[in-house]
């Protein structure tokens, strides 16, 4: 071989590793932007849950209203067992993969279905139990009962979980 | 006589064509790489819009204000579609560097939120405002989103009005809202009643006209609606709200159907199928008029069931 020939090889060489050292780093630096970015995605839907839990209790598909007086942060079981049974609709709306309505006193594990209610302690929104990361907010749930065929107000303290998707 | 060559050896030939080439890559990889963080910035700057305006949506204050500003000069599109069960809207964002705007980002789509604005709305500060809107039960919080560069001048409004935007003021003296004559020469002006405005509303007749459009209102949550955005969006928004309206009309006459086991009588539910037929009919804001005398109905028999209030 001629050393000018040599020398082209040599070259040649030389360039392929340089290129080859930035395709690293490229990938390198790709790889950890793409890591902030996903990172972030979770961060704003962590914040964008636990917003929602909080005024998920004041949307007019949960909120009491002034039906139990005038209460914030009050939930109203009985629209929300109607709501239960037309969840279909409301797939996409508030951006959750589930929520659970659980009451603290008196506690138990039985789901509400619209045999059971109001004897029972968990409200599932959706088919699925909660499930994956979840915000969680106190508040009351009040449902219409009755002694005698006179109607009254019975609220009682709730934990609403609100979950959401990692990403 | 001897012919000059320029006299380049393979090697450096070689060298120069690669080198090229390499530098070539290096320099479309890293624009690629700019132009990618700017939309990038552009879609979190869209789906933060998404988060600030959760805090907006109030249980049953009459109305909030927050501010939002943002490090350079910024579009929010808002594009509204009212095709599926609650419709949507998409806010997106394009951002001005080196007096170039950005591409326009890819949207963040929302649900359950109803923002009225103008499309594009173009600045660096921004004013979001939120009002319940009922009819006749609470269907969700109408938030306005206008610029700060744009300052609203409202004259000869109603003293209910007047007052409300001083409330308002008084907690964000910054707000691009004033009562005439507090206002500067720029200003958009909104009058009540005849007069020669950009924007002209008739609170008897519950309409707006804005650019020779009409916009037709019932309460002042749609009045301000109409004021702070384009006909367009409004229409699409109106419709979405009834869209809901309906929906949640069938839920109160689930619940009506569940606490009549409790001793309530059933009073509303042929009211609510009409007024879910009426919502599902909706073509325009025009027909806001008839469905909310209904309203108005199903909201007093509402009242006198006391203890078996549905909302």
């Amino acid at each position: 071989m001629k050393k000018a020939q040599l020398k082209i090889q040599q070259m040649a060489f030389m360039l392929i590793a340089v290129t080859l050292f930035f395709a690293l780093i490229s990938v390198f630096v790709l790889g950890f932007r793409l890591s902030g970015a996903k990172g972030s995605a979770n961060l704003l839907a962590e914040e964008g849950a636990m917003m929602l839990a909080t005024k998920i209790a004041n949307s007019p598909e949960f909120s009491c209203g002034k039906s139990f007086g005038n209460q914030v942060d009050c939930v109203d079981a009985d629209k929300v067992m109607a709501l239960k049974k037309d969840i279909s609709k409301y797939s996409d709306f508030w951006d959750v993969s589930s929520i659970e309505i659980r009451t603290i006193y008196p506690e138990g594990d039985e789901i509400c279905t619209s045999e059971n209610y109001p004897n029972c302690n968990r409200i599932l929104i959706g088919e699925q139990e909660i499930a994956g990361t979840y915000v969680p907010n106190f508040v009351s749930l009040c449902r219409k009962e009755s002694i005698e065929d006179q109607p009254y107000n019975k609220c009682e303290l709730a934990l609403i979980m609100v979950a959401y998707e990692s990403k | 006589m001897k012919k000059a060559y320029l006299q380049i050896s393979f090697s450096w030939l070689f060298a120069i064509i690669v080198g090229a080439f390499i530098l070539f890559l290096a320099i479309y990889a890293s624009t690629k790489m700019i132009s990618n963080n700017k939309y990038q910035l552009d879609v979190e700057t869209a789906k933060n819009i998404e988060v600030l305006l959760n805090p907006l949506e109030t249980g049953y204050e009459s109305a909030t204000v927050t501010s939002m500003s943002l490090p350079r000069e910024t579009r929010i599109y808002n594009k509204c579609e009212n095709y599926t069960q609650f419709g949507s809207q998409t806010i997106s964002v394009s951002q001005k560097s080196l007096n170039r705007w950005s591409e326009t980002s890819d949207g963040s789509s929302i649900s359950n939120k109803y923002i009225f604005s103008t499309n594009p709305v173009e600045g660096k500060k921004f004013y979001l405002f939120a009002k319940p809107f009922e009819f006749p039960f609470k269907t969700g919080d109408v938030i306005y989103l206008t610029s700060a560069s744009d300052f609203y001048c409202f004259k000869d409004a109603d003293e209910e009005i007047e007052n409300e935007i001083s409330r308002l003021k008084e907690n964000n003296p910054g707000l691009n809202i004033g009562v005439f004559p507090n206002c500067s020469k720029e200003s958009i002006n909104v009058c009540f009643g005849t007069g020669s405005c950009e924007i002209n509303v008739d609170y008897f007749d519950k309409e707006v006209r804005k650019n020779s459009k009409k916009m037709y209102f019932e309460s002042d949550a749609l009045m301000y609606a109409a004021i702070f955005s384009e006909v367009e969006n409004y229409e699409c928004q109106v419709q979405r709200l009834m869209q809901r309206t309906a929906q949640l009309a069938e839920l109160y006459k689930e619940k009506e159907n569940i606490i009549s086991n409790q001793g309530c009588e059933k009073r509303l539910s042929s009211d609510l199928t009409n007024l879910i037929s009426l919502t599902e009919k909706l073509d325009s804001s025009a027909d806001l008029k008839g469905i909310w005398d209904l309203a108005e109905n199903i909201q007093l028999k509402n009242e006198r069931a006391q203890q078996c209030r549905l909302w």
